[in-house]
């Protein structure tokens, strides 16, 4: 069976010392015996005839002779691994019956251990680094149904006597493939009309949703955000608890969900976020470039590489050289988790522990971000930015300028004469004969008082203490309104500087241009310590590749100002036979159509993760994606018109009893809604969605409660409540991928329900948690309220007056999709009119979020109704997708 | 429709369904993880300290922000008394520069001995000093910052920035709590608003916000989400979670075998009954008349806080891990007019904060009870004269921020009764004798928890960080019962 994954090899089969034991020492034994020049009790055991040999104990090993080999007596007492964990029984008994086989390698081991035999045979052929094969599509598929993706599943299913489930209701499925492709509901106009034309032509019908779905703009908005997890998209910088506010991180939010509407090729989209800056340099592009067209074309390659600033960086509040190693460091595991699907972060401070990747390819990977982070030169995240300003503006802003700096120069000298106006004020309050040494002590450089001076001025704090900038707390005194005129003249000056033409700002990652022999080096850190560097590193991809593609990467590139390495790695990346990019990816877009990958671990191909589950099928989605232009759309379409994909959910017995995770695809997988979905529903089914397409971040706040909403924060600069209240005019309502992501303050219902809040650089899969803080915000949180009053607002306008029939059927078709059965609806009408009456009774205010509170009761109709939307939106059905 | 029959005879006995519902239950109580998708696993189940010798498992703080004036309330300086209206000696930290001044100002309040202890006290808090034997004053606090924001965040979170967890995430993580259908750490704020830096005082920072403290309001609706809007309240909610269920079980009944959605249910119900349990854990009109009036309740100028020191006692016996009760933003921040504001400030607080140690020494849980009464500063001994009032005329003036040398005052939990530690210099300016930083004081108490600072961290940026990370932090033994 293609599920389980390799076992130990126990029992008949007779361990090797590639396939069984080194794996074992290599996990717990390299580090202090043989990896990295280290080799305590001068015993190395990364080859059998090194364990032979032996260290200062003499030989470790003796073959066929179990009580005879040191190195088990060691494994078995517990005493090595020295202070760790004793290895388990069956790890013990596998090197156990190594040694008793006579210790067999599976071939004569190599001579020396250069870099070229860093790597075993087995290690070499682990299947994620193979070329990606385009396996023939199974026979099976000929007779069953064309569709490739079913001939595999069909294949692996047959294999374990199980069969697809029935397809799925028309309801159903496009409400699934609406979730899954916009993340937001369907209309019950769109069910209603696809119900009708399914019976005309089911297939027809069935291509004509899938292709609207993806051409309307939220699909770029549900799909940016599965994208932007992965990139660790936030509105602020992370690491130190200021968490600074990046106000121009929303440009490359917007970049990804172009991008997805315009299904860019992803090979393209992939070298854009890792070079975009050296592509610009390529074509010629600057902002100065004559046309819109090219000038859009260079904004939006430098956009692009926000992608590379994207991992939290605290140098902004914090610049010291730990804080600008972690935002690399944080980088770079964004970039491995993306597009290699492999912990090559793992690699930082040893070799990988499981995994064929070397210390050395951490920073050979390092190496090729090394040059646009560059330690020693760091430029701090503001630093960073890159204006788009074109020189005539520049022009213009200088003028502009000047005329402010006059107001300046101005207010200067009005705070010199009310400062001498305070200060013979204060001196008249004092006994003449101490006026004149006090002002002369007070108009005396700090520096250059005398002792005297000194001694004087303390005796009088409030002359000493006396400054531009504690000049407002005299006003109090003499009734003066000095520091309000001294402040209109910074607002005159401010209002003179708003004048100047709109700089448009790129939190863009670029290099600053170096001779090639300044380019900033990279060297390998000694047990990850940047303090403690050692050899010099240069660029290059996995290592562990070499055997088959060239991994080098050039230092330089001729033709280019920067180094040109990023994009020689995209180009690597991108070259259509790079093992993992593309397998990565397709992986990734399964798993959000059925909420499992084909491969578990999405963010780990490695041998810690799960093997493939339909090797074949992963495959050859992978090779088809390249072959076809890597288009995202096209791969969407294939998945969504499988029969695979089209299955109930609909669990039954006998299935879970063979295959209870369902990883052989009998079935579809029930799923719960994601955070931003959930809200994004409950504003689509309340009427109030504001569609509005990009631009800044929707900001968030602490309410008085300490929750954090949706709002403009009006708290003073001691962070105490105002009270002030700043609308934002249908902002509130916009889809949740345009919420601010301030990393220290996740918005409440996107918390509770698992949405990531970027602490940890990015988000490779999302937990999905079910626990009561969740219930208790869908049961009474009043922002639940507030939607559901709008979703009565609505029934109420969309249905006849008093027909509570008719405004519970719509509700049914709005939420659920659906048409309520005769029973559901009967309940429904007893629930309202119950609410109703009860209302009546007890008149309540409508309930509110932010702003000011209602002065009048709601009324009872609209409050009953409200109840009815509550309940249907709290209920699992508005939370599952079938 | 699929009937209840039919559900059962598909295959999944109830048998099986109890029982995944009753793992999941653990689960839900525990904050489930997805098997390799978050790294590491929290809740706030009880668990047992790092050290046996812990004797405190609650506390329950009383954070008096703005910086109640020592001199005039548990540090007796005559020194001050004899230099009134004169120049003071030495030099003087001022934070406001034109109200700044040399007077020194004696304390227009009278001190007397308490208990067999005999601590002094002033007349502005008789009630305090009536439980003078219950107690340990310290008198020899410092922060050393002079400003509010920075030295709370001392106090409360052991740096001078923000972004921290606060001493109750940080017991609570340690910990957990002791009763599942309550918050495990639990804000209680005032009406007249949050103190400087908001919901900074009672944050998580970085820990996992399972850890925040759960503000319950000092007005109804006293909990957010755990109490149902106004317009939800009482059988409008019933036949709400009654139609919800009916929903959720039809929802059920037509797919059978998902654990999930059985388990969605499940932390409904318990999301109902944590309702319960905080109404009941809130309704004081359980308690008696005689319980009421000693907490000050039955009067105008001690009702709000004495009942919020009355939820703290209810809260605490229930297995809450951790109270904070706040007074209103600046209460203390006695600038101006310290003659009327100060004895409203005590009389706001002195009576239900007595109230609170008698309470729970008489119902035997002082002894596992840290009670913490105390500000972010003290105040300097001359005079703040914002007003400029002549000399002479005290009525407007106040006097000016004090980090170097403050008093608090902590009971129960293995502290010492009828003790009092430390000591400031003759003007109370500076603390001299016995110093408590904000960081002795942080230690002392995770040693009382019987927790051990080194093992109470949290990995950030791959560092270990905790609460105590002075190396100088000690123990203060002197205060330990």
């Amino acid at each position: 069976m293609t599920l389980i994954a390799a076992l130990p090899a126990m029992g008949a089969e007779t361990p090797v010392f590639e396939k069984d034991v080194r794996p074992i020492l290599k996990t717990h034994c390299f580090h202090c015996h043989g990896e990295d020049g280290v080799t305590k009790g001068e015993l190395d055991v990364r080859l059998r005839r090194f364990l032979v040999k032996g260290g200062e104990s003499g030989p470790a090993l003796v073959a066929g002779d179990a009580a005879g080999s040191h190195v088990l007596e060691l494994l078995k007492s517990g005493e090595m691994p020295k202070e760790k964990k004793k290895l388990s029984d069956a790890d013990i008994a596998t090197i156990e019956q190594w040694i008793i086989a006579g210790a067999p390698t599976a071939r004569p081991e190599p001579e020396t251990l250069g870099p070229e035999h860093q790597f075993t045979e087995e290690e070499r052929a682990w299947w994620s680094l193979q070329p990606i094969s385009k396996p023939a599509v199974p026979d099976l598929a000929a007779k069953k149904g064309s569709h490739p993706i079913d001939a595999f599943v069909a294949r692996t299913l047959a294999e374990n006597h199980l069969d697809f489930s029935a397809e799925a209701s028309p309801e159903v499925l496009i409400r699934r493939a609406t979730f899954d492709l916009t993340g937001l509901p369907p209309t019950p106009e769109a069910v209603e009309a696809f119900a009708a034309a399914w019976k005309q032509d089911a297939d027809a019908a069935y291509s004509e949703m899938i292709d609207s779905l993806l051409a309307s703009t939220s699909y770029g908005e549900r799909w940016g955000r599965h994208w932007l997890d992965v990139a660790g998209y936030a509105d602020s910088d992370g690491y130190t608890d200021k968490d600074l506010e990046r106000k121009h991180s929303w440009k490359y939010r917007d970049y990804v969900i172009a991008s997805l509407n315009d299904d860019k090729p992803f090979d393209g989209f992939v070298r854009e976020q890792l070079a975009g800056d050296e592509i610009a340099q390529l074509e010629g592009l600057n902002p100065d470039s004559p046309t819109d067209v090219e000038k859009a074309r260079y904004a939006e390659l430098l956009t692009a590489t926000g992608f590379l600033r994207m991992a939290p960086d605290g140098t902004g509040a914090q610049n010291d050289l730990a804080a600008r190693n972690a935002c690399i460091t944080d980088t770079l595991k964004i970039v491995s988790t993306a597009f290699y699907g492999m912990t090559v972060q793992c690699a930082e401070c040893h070799d990988h522990r499981y995994d064929p990747i070397t210390q050395a390819d951490f920073y050979r990977l390092r190496a090729v971000f090394e040059p646009g982070f560059d330690p020693v030169g760091w430029r701090t995240p503001n630093n960073r930015l890159v204006s788009l300003q074109t020189k005539e503006d520049k022009a213009k802003a200088a003028e502009i300028e000047a005329e402010a700096k006059k107001i300046d120069d101005a207010r200067l000298v009005k705070q010199e004469a009310f400062i001498n106006e305070v200060l013979e004020k204060e001196l008249a309050k004092r006994d003449e004969a101490i006026r004149d040494p006090l002002r002369a002590a007070y108009k005396a450089v700090v520096k250059e008082r005398t002792p005297e001076q000194v001694a004087l001025l303390k005796q009088h704090p409030s002359v000493e203490k006396l400054s531009a900038g504690s000049l407002y707390l005299y006003d109090t005194t003499y009734k003066t309104s000095h520091a309000a005129t001294l402040k209109k003249m910074v607002e005159e000056a401010t209002a003179v500087r708003a004048t100047k033409p709109v700089v448009e700002m790129v939190q863009a990652f670029t290099e600053v241009p170096k001779k090639p022999e300044a380019v900033p080096a990279t060297f390998l850190f000694h047990r990850g310590d940047f303090e403690s560097p050692k050899e010099k590193v240069v660029p290059g991809d996995l290592s562990i590749l070499a055997g088959w593609r060239t991994t080098d990467l050039p230092e330089n590139t001729a033709a280019l100002p920067s180094t040109g390495r990023r994009l020689a790695l995209a180009e690597a990346l991108t070259d259509g036979r790079h093992p993992l990019l593309a397998r990565v990816m397709v992986n990734r877009v399964w798993m959000h159509h059925f909420g499992t990958g084909l491969v578990k671990s999405v963010a780990d191909f490695g041998t810690l993760g799960e093997t493939p589950s339909h090797p074949e099928l992963l495959d050859w989605l992978a090779s088809d994606f390249m072959e076809n232009g890597w288009s995202l759309k096209r791969l969407h379409r294939q998945i969504l018109t499988s029969r695979t994909w089209r299955q109930s959910s609909q669990r039954d017995a006998e299935r879970d009893s063979v295959d209870p995770d369902n990883r052989l695809l009998s079935r579809q997988n029930k799923r719960r809604l994601e955070a931003e979905t959930l809200r994004d529903s409950l504003l689509a089914v309340s009427g109030t969605l504001n569609p509005r397409v990009g631009g800044n971040s929707v900001p968030v706040m602490y309410s008085e409660e300490g929750q954090v909403v949706i709002g403009v924060d009006t708290t003073d600069t001691a962070g105490r409540q105002t009270g002030k209240f700043i609308s934002l005019e249908g902002e509130e309502f916009r889809r949740s991928v345009y919420v601010q992501v301030r990393r220290s303050q996740p918005l409440e219902l996107f918390a509770a329900f698992d949405a990531p809040d970027m602490t940890n650089a990015n988000c490779e899969i999302r937990p999905i948690t079910t626990v009561s803080p969740q219930s208790l915000l869908l049961m009474n949180n009043a922002g639940m309220l507030v939607h559901a009053q709008y979703f009565a607002e609505r029934l109420l306008k969309e249905c006849p007056k008093d027909d509570i029939s008719a405004q519970a059927k719509r509700a049914w078709q709005l939420a659920y999709g659906r048409t309520p059965s005769d029973d559901e609806l009967a309940s429904a009408e007893a629930f309202v009119a119950e609410q109703i009456a009860y209302y009546r009774e007890n008149p309540v205010k409508r309930e509110k979020v932010v702003g000011p509170a209602e002065e009048d009761n709601a009324p009872a109709e609209l409050m009953g109704l409200a109840a009815l939307g509550h309940a249907l939106m709290s209920a699992n059905e508005f939370l599952y997708l079938d | 429709m699929i009937s209840r029959r039919q559900f059962l005879d598909k295959g999944y006995g109830i048998g099986a369904i109890a029982l995944a519902s009753l793992l999941k239950e653990q689960g839900l109580l525990a904050n489930p993880e997805v098997a390799g998708a978050t790294p590491h696993h929290f809740d706030t189940l009880p668990k047992p300290p790092h050290h046996g010798f812990g004797k405190a498992k609650a506390m329950i703080s009383m954070f008096m922000q703005g910086g109640p004036s020592h001199i005039d309330l548990f540090d007796p300086k005559p020194e001050l008394t004899k230099l009134d209206g004169k120049d003071f000696p030495g030099d003087i930290k001022f934070d406001d520069a034109a109200g700044a001044s040399r007077e020194v100002m004696g304390s227009p309040w009278k001190f007397s001995k308490h208990g067999q202890s005999g601590t002094e006290m002033s007349e502005l808090i008789p009630h305090m000093g009536g439980i003078a034997d219950e107690i340990s004053l310290i008198r020899s606090m410092h922060t050393g910052v002079n400003n509010h924001g920075q030295s709370i965040y001392a106090l409360l979170n052991g740096t001078i920035l923000g972004g921290r967890p606060t001493l109750g995430s940080w017991i609570t993580y340690g910990l957990g709590s002791e009763n599942r259908d309550l918050p495990a750490y639990v804000a209680l704020t005032d009406p007249r608003g949050l103190p400087v830096l908001g919901v900074d005082n009672f944050s998580n920072g970085w820990l996992p916000s399972l850890y925040q403290g759960t503000v319950i309001r000092p007005k109804e609706p006293r909990i957010l989400n755990l109490d149902p809007p106004l317009s939800l309240k009482g059988e409008a909610q019933k036949r709400y979670l009654s139609f919800v269920d009916r929903l959720n079980q039809e929802h059920l009944e037509e797919r059978p075998g998902e654990n999930e959605l059985e388990a969605r249910i499940h932390s409904f119900e318990l999301a109902a009954r944590m309702q319960v349990a905080a109404k009941e854990a809130l309704d004081i009109s359980q308690e008696s008349e005689a319980t009421k009036k000693l907490y000050g309740i039955d009067q105008k100028e001690t009702e709000e806080f004495g009942t919020r020191c009355l939820i703290a006692r209810r809260l605490v016996e229930r297995g809450v891990r951790f109270v904070s009760l706040f007074t209103g933003n600046q209460t203390w921040d006695n600038h101006s007019s310290i003659l009327t504001t100060l004895p409203a400030a005590c009389k706001y607080v002195d009576k239900p904060a007595a109230a609170l140690v008698i309470d729970l020494k008489q119902r035997g849980l002082l002894d596992s009870t840290v009670v913490h009464w105390g500000g972010e500063m003290g105040r300097l001994p001359v005079i703040q004269n914002r007003a400029g009032a002549k000399k002479g005329d005290r009525a407007k003036v106040g006097r000016d921020h004090n980090t170097y040398g403050f008093s608090m005052w902590v009971a129960g939990g293995g502290f010492k009764a009828g003790h009092v530690h430390g000591a400031t210099d003759e003007f109370g300016h500076h603390a001299v004798d016995k110093v408590v930083n904000h960081f002795d004081y942080h230690a002392t108490l995770l040693h009382l928890f019987g927790l051990d600072p080194k093992q109470l961290v949290y990995k950030r940026n791959g560092l270990p960080l905790g609460l105590v990370e002075n190396p100088e932090a000690r123990v203060v033994n002197e205060l330990l019962a």
